[in-house]
């Protein structure tokens, strides 16, 4: 700045600096405002140059903030208990607890800066794009000529380790075939075979496709085994009777009850019916020859109205 | 401010600052006086001389001049007090005054 642009510039660059020091004595402990203000005042006299005295009116701004930060408390507050409470409350929002202004500016501006620090890092960990591979095997394995390997062979002194796989049976793919099959086939024992042990190569496993009984042409009318008393007193439910059949359709022992309707009558009424339509079961089949099998039979009692 | 002697933190600040009144310690000297003398910036050097005055190594006191007849306004000197002379010593002393060399 040369000394003419600085001469046109002094009434507002001194108007400024006496701004300065005014707004920072008044940012003062009370006990100390009028005193530094009229001490800064001589003292922004004895500068030379406008330049000099808006410098040193700027130091006054920063040296009250030290100032503040360092008056003791006490004698702020008895100094500024006949004043108004505004140096009081300008000097404790000035200080952080334990820290003076100075220090607290600080460590706010180093954890900023951590916090920036981090978040770069992070960012760009995320962000970085993998390095381009080169052609590494190219360049790092040398060419070796072609040379044919004999094969292995087996050592007979090596046990031989053979495990069967389970086969798996996707049910949903076999609607037709009867859970107890299916049922089968999932517990079919699946031991490895160990060394010493072999068993020749098994062939697929057959699977017996299992139609379960039930109740064939001539089985009785549940109606007439409804027991009067029942009808009387409106029971309904189903009983679960568990019956064992021959291959003929008869009975092969005498029906239980698996599962109660909650009335004896019922229950014994379905027990009956059952005993009655021995000869009139539908024997249960595998590969489509009849078989002896056990099977719940459900009767169900219910009124028509 | 208070004359209690207390301790003062040190910085190379404050040990220009205690030079400069070292050297003539009857000397009474306004901040723009020891601002011109060891160049420290008005930011820095009147918190010093205000906590060496709180700890009771200055005093301070306004200038007895006619402002109308100066020409200019009164100023606030600070001079050692015995107390400030005895401490500042022992610190240079401590220092060897190497530290300012």
């Amino acid at each position: 700045m040369s000394q003419r642009d600085e001469r046109s510039m002094q009434p507002s660059m001194d108007g400024l600096a006496h701004w300065l020091i005014h707004h920072a004595a008044r940012r003062a402990p009370d006990a100390l405002s009028s005193r530094l203000e009229e001490e800064w005042l001589a003292d922004l006299e004895a500068r030379s140059s406008a330049l000099s005295r808006l410098r040193f009116a700027l130091g006054c701004c920063w040296a009250t903030l030290v100032i503040a930060s360092e008056y003791p408390r006490a004698r702020v507050a008895a100094a500024s208990a006949a004043a108004a409470g505004r140096g009081l409350v300008t000097l404790v929002d000035r200080n952080f607890g334990y820290f003076s202004l100075r220090s607290g500016t600080l460590f706010l501006i180093a954890g900023l800066h951590a916090a920036l620090f981090y978040g770069l890092v992070t960012t760009l960990a995320h962000t970085r794009a993998a390095p381009p591979i080169t052609d590494l095997v190219n360049r790092s394995v040398p060419e070796v000529p072609h040379k044919k390997l004999p094969l292995p062979q087996p050592s007979a002194e090596l046990p031989k380790w053979i495990i069967d796989v389970p086969k798996v049976v996707d049910v949903r793919q076999e609607p037709d075939r009867p859970p107890d099959v299916v049922a089968k086939a999932a517990e079919e024992p699946t031991e490895p075979n160990w060394p010493g042990t072999e068993t020749p190569p098994q062939t697929p496993p057959h699977i017996v496709k299992h139609v379960p009984g039930g109740t064939g042409a001539g089985f009785p009318d549940t109606a007439d085994f409804y027991p009067s008393l029942s009808r009387h007193l409106e029971e309904q439910g189903i009983s679960v009777v568990q019956v064992c059949v021959d291959t003929n359709g008869r009975l092969t022992s005498d029906p239980t009850i698996v599962t109660g309707s909650g009335s004896m009558r019922l229950d014994e009424g379905a027990r009956k019916l059952a005993r009655a339509g021995s000869g009139h079961y539908r024997p249960a089949t595998e590969d489509g020859h009849p078989v002896n099998s056990c099977y719940p039979l459900g009767i169900r009692f219910q009124l028509k109205y | 401010m208070g004359k209690k002697d207390t301790d003062v933190r040190m910085s190379l600040q404050t040990l220009k600052v205690l030079e400069i009144f070292l050297e003539n310690p009857t000397e009474q000297l306004a901040g723009a006086q020891v601002h011109q003398r060891c160049g420290i910036a008005s930011g820095t050097l009147y918190p010093i001389l205000l906590r060496l005055e709180s700890a009771g190594w200055f005093v301070s006191k306004w200038e007895t001049i006619d402002p109308s007849s100066l020409g200019r306004p009164r100023r606030r000197l600070y001079r050692l007090t015995s107390t400030g002379l005895r401490r500042a010593s022992e610190v240079f002393a401590s220092f060897n005054r190497g530290v300012l060399a």
